[in-house]
């Protein structure tokens, strides 16, 4: 081990040298740093003994406080692979960013010393005024300010009269340097133009954000009552609400908007005359029930997939985008940090051991004995750490182990098969219709309420060694408890639906609609009688056996991920239910901010935030996958009415041109009929005026004689259109020949 | 707000943006926050630039339940003697806001917990911080002496049993919740 050697003290009056391997490799001697002259590691990797205690001892005669040193070891130090690799992990991968986090480490290393003697500030604008990056003329400014930014050696009133003194100088450069007319390229301005404009635009952005930070005040209360571990779990629901919104704004934009317009455009026949069940009926009634089982109306309007035509891969998209920066960001600055060779258990609990967002007296005086207890407890286990673990022992523990697995593995197994079941069953069977739809989601919740306090009690049964082990262990069963009741549901409707029903991408939606519904009532209903009750509880009746309740992040979180899982599941099938779910984390946040206040005391157990947040962030990209893989599935292999809508259209279509056509073909049958009317009317008042004028009937036979010739060309337009001009011409006739009379009657007639 | 928008000049409020991490708006509330603590009425002007005694700043509720309140403003204190002005508040809550970068933060966590101000933290320094960590009840003789063996035999690695500053942020930059920890939000 690299630390035998170390452990034996007569080895440090050995003079010989020392492995730099065996020391922790990338670790500098500060002895090293303290000879600008010496080779910071020769040729074969050892370094003399004599050097490593040159200085070793008294506290203020340290070379620390010397400048050069300090600069030394500190830009040493930024040069070493390991702070490379933080700087990677770090990184967000911004070129201009890397670019001026790698200078701002390097003059880090060259301006920086931590002595805190006050030093002159003329020292430290003297040796920033050598830097040619800080006097550069355009991004000088900038540079300086990053530099200060960071410096831990002086204060703030120090820091701005260094700006000032350096942009004094830099400005003096700029002067002397146009004296000479020297130019700067063009390329430069712009690239300087870009920074500051980028640079300003995240300022403003910042400060949006800062003026619309949502739920800030309340989330400042949880802290400082609960500390992080709590926090974080709020942390989590906001972010997931956040992430929801843009699903939303997509969903409405893409999908729902060109739907709504379409319905506007149509004619208002196809709307009051359609006889067709699958049209926009507004007519069905809107109860309680149809709010309960989201059928019915529902069912005609944008909440179902059935409307909507092409997949809109954006949604799924932008989700996994989003997602995945945070949670590679997230995973790598865990996996990064946490996975040290050597524990660091001691120094992380002492140096690290104070939350410094603690508000309250109860909870810093809740932190103090659970600190107190945990070193006590620590130390005092310390001792019994190297008694060997009999071999009956281990076993015993082993196969109960495998005992308890195989029991929650036939648990999950067992409620798999309840639920297949009553699916099979048909579930509208019952005799109240409300119920029937309901049986699913109400026993999926049900289970999902009470199973996770079973795991939990059997984890404690189990005996782990370290209470994270359990923790996770727990964690791992209930979401494949949840995992498994969700991908039974899916490969249910997947295989049994499409056959059997008409539209079964709406009945999906609908189940679906369900269950979310019922896990949220099910969250409420949880909330106010774990926490609520459990408090009442304590304080007035069982006041010594039981406590006031402790916020389950573990179980809340969980709940959390499983909500959004059904949620992305959903939006397929029924993009309004990204609304819901928006809507449904607004009331859960409130809801639960309160209950905790009031309700939950803080936990004296440590909970450790950020790799947990790691692992929540891991399950939900997990199910997200799981999600996108199973819709991906149901349109590979399933054929999908994808036409639904296409078909809908020419439905629509074909019924609008019958309805135009039977219009054009009654309208045709009026001109005739119109036409006819005329020319009889025509021929009798052409009869009695022969009659009167004595003349005979052969003129007017004459004058519709052409009628009598068949038609050569055109039909029935042609032949109106003769009718019509025979008629006028008699009509003129004779109104050229008879008197006032008769033309004011043809007018009147007209 | 608007009035203490007056009270800070362009180029004050430039600096401070540019000198700490936050955005004027911050500013400006944290200037709120300084101006409550006086609980006189002097005029705001008179708060700007004058310095506010150790005792009422350790009444901020942020840092009444911390147990290194003391330390905290010593460190930050420009006079040396915890009493600050506003430019030393700011510094402050600028190291110990979301913006701030992990390695200032490591590099002021080490001065706070650097008691004697040698710039090592030594055992007598731990024994400190423990201290200070147990809170009414302490740990006895015996174990807090085998506490700070198993300290120092983890981090102090040229054995010289205290931590310099290269040790200590050897183990804190390893440690993912010590940014979560060290934040002070106003």
């Amino acid at each position: 081990m690299s630390r035998d050697p170390r452990g034996d003290p007569s080895w440090r009056r050995q003079d010989e040298a020392v492995e730099m391997s065996q020391i922790n490799p990338g670790y500098l001697d500060d002895s090293i740093g303290r000879d600008p002259n010496h080779q910071v590691i020769n040729m074969d990797g050892r370094i003399p003994l004599d050097r490593r205690y040159s200085d070793e001892g008294t506290g203020s005669g340290h070379s620390w406080a010397r400048y050069g040193s300090a600069r030394d070891a500190a830009e040493l130090i930024s040069e070493l692979p390991s702070r490379q690799l933080d700087r990677l992990v770090s990184d967000t991968g911004k070129s201009i960013r890397a670019r001026r986090k790698s200078q701002k480490t390097a003059l880090h290393g060259s301006l920086r010393g931590f002595p805190h003697t006050h030093r002159p500030t003329n020292d430290l604008t003297n040796s920033m005024a050598r830097n040619e990056e800080l006097m550069d003329e355009l991004d000088g400014d900038i540079r300086t300010n990053e530099v200060l930014r960071g410096m831990s050696s002086h204060h703030l009133t120090d820091k701005r009269q260094i700006k000032h003194d350096v942009s004094e100088k830099r400005k003096e450069r700029t002067l002397s340097r146009k004296k000479h007319h020297e130019k700067l390229g063009t390329w430069k301005h712009m690239k300087y133009r870009v920074g500051m404009t980028w640079i300003h635009f995240k300022n403003n952005l910042k400060e949006f954000g800062y003026s619309l930070e949502l739920w800030k005040s309340l989330m400042k209360k949880v802290e400082g009552h609960f500390g992080t571990g709590v926090t974080s779990y709020f942390l989590f629901l906001k972010w997931i609400f956040l992430l929801n919104i843009p699903v939303f704004i997509l969903t409405f934009g893409f999908v729902v908007l060109p739907q709504i317009l379409f319905r506007y455009n149509q004619p208002a026949t196809t709307v009051t005359n359609s006889t067709n069940t699958n049209a926009t009926s507004y007519h069905v009634s809107f109860s309680g029930e149809e709010l309960l089982t989201g059928g019915g109306w529902f069912n005609d309007t944008e909440l179902y997939y059935g409307y909507y035509t092409n997949l809109k891969v954006a949604v799924p998209l932008s989700n996994s985008i989003k997602y995945d920066m945070n949670i590679s960001k997230s995973y790598k600055k865990n996996y990064v940090e946490g996975s040290s060779t050597t524990s660091f258990y001691n120094v992380t609990r002492v140096l690290c051991g104070w939350d410094y967002n603690i508000t309250s007296k109860q909870a810093s005086d809740l932190k103090h004995k659970s600190f107190y207890n945990e070193m006590k407890e620590y130390l005092a286990g310390k001792g019994k750490k190297t008694k060997e673990k009999e071999l009956s022992d281990s076993c015993k523990w082993f196969f109960i182990r495998v005992l308890t697995n195989l029991i929650v593995l036939g648990m999950i197994g067992g409620a798999g098969y309840l639920i297949y079941y009553i699916l099979d069953k048909n579930l509208s069977e019952s005799d109240v219709h409300i119920i029937g739809e309901l049986t699913m989601p109400l026993v999926i919740s049900s289970i999902h309420l009470v199973f996770p306090f079973i795991f939990a009690r059997i984890g404690s049964l189990e005996n782990y060694e370290k209470p994270k082990h359990e923790l996770y262990i727990g964690m791992f069963r209930t979401m494949l408890l949840k995992g498994a009741l969700l991908g039974i549901l899916v490969s249910y409707w997947f295989r049994r639906l499409p056959g059997s029903v008409y539209c079964w991408e709406t009945k999906v939606g609908n189940e679906l609609y369900r269950l979310v519904l019922i896990d949220f009532i099910f969250i409420l209903g949880a909330t106010f009688f774990l926490e609520f009750i459990h408090k009442v509880m304590a304080n007035y009746c069982c006041t010594e056996k039981l406590k006031e309740p402790e916020f389950d992040i573990g179980r809340n979180t969980l709940d959390l991920i499983y909500s959004q899982a059904l949620c992305w599941f959903g939006t397929f099938y029924s993009p309004l239910l990204s609304v819901m779910m928006i809507v449904k984390l607004f009331i859960l946040f409130y809801v639960k901010v309160v209950s905790c206040l009031q309700n939950c005391r803080p936990s004296s157990k440590a909970w450790r935030a950020s790799r947990t947040h790691t692992i929540f962030l891991g399950f939900l990209f997990f199910f997200f996958l799981l999600t996108t893989v199973a819709v991906a599935v149901s349109i590979i292999t399933i054929k999908t009415n994808v036409g639904t809508y296409y078909m809908r259209i020419v439905m629509v279509g074909h019924k609008e041109m019958v309805t135009l056509l039977r219009h054009q073909l009654t309208m045709e049958g009026k001109d005739k009929a119109y036409l006819l009317r005329k020319l009889q009317k025509v021929r009798s008042k052409k009869k009695e005026k022969l009659v009167q004028l004595g003349q005979g009937p052969g003129r007017i036979l004459s004058g519709t004689a052409g009628l009598r010739e068949p038609p050569e060309q055109g039909g029935k337009r042609i032949f109106t259109r003769k009718l019509a001009e025979t008629a006028s011409a008699s009509m003129e006739n004779l109104a050229a020949n008879g008197n006032g009379t008769p033309r004011s009657r043809r007018h009147q007639k007209k | 707000m608007g009035s203490s928008h007056s009270v800070f000049s362009e180029q004050e409020l430039n600096d401070y943006q540019d000198l700490t991490y936050f955005t004027k708006k911050e500013i400006l509330h944290v200037f709120k926050r300084y101006k409550d603590l006086y609980e006189d009425s002097a005029d705001e002007n008179t708060k700007k630039t004058s310095s506010l005694n150790k005792d009422k700043i350790l009444k901020l509720p942020e840092l009444k339940v911390n147990p290194f309140s003391d330390r905290i403003v010593k460190v930050f204190s420009s006079s040396g003697d915890g009493n600050m002005t506003f430019e030393d508040f700011l510094d402050m809550m600028s190291v110990f806001s979301d913006g701030a970068p992990k390695n200032v933060k490591v590099e002021y966590a080490f001065r706070i917990y650097d008691f004697d101000e040698d710039d090592m933290i030594s055992d007598q320094d731990l024994k400190e911080v423990v201290d200070r960590l147990t809170g009414e009840q302490k740990l006895s003789k015996d174990e807090m002496q085998q506490l700070i063996d198993n300290i120092l035999e983890e981090a102090d690695l040229d054995d010289d049993d205290s931590l310099s500053f290269a040790e200590f942020e050897h183990v804190i930059s390893k440690a993912p919740d010590f940014i979560n920890s060290f934040r002070i939000r106003l």
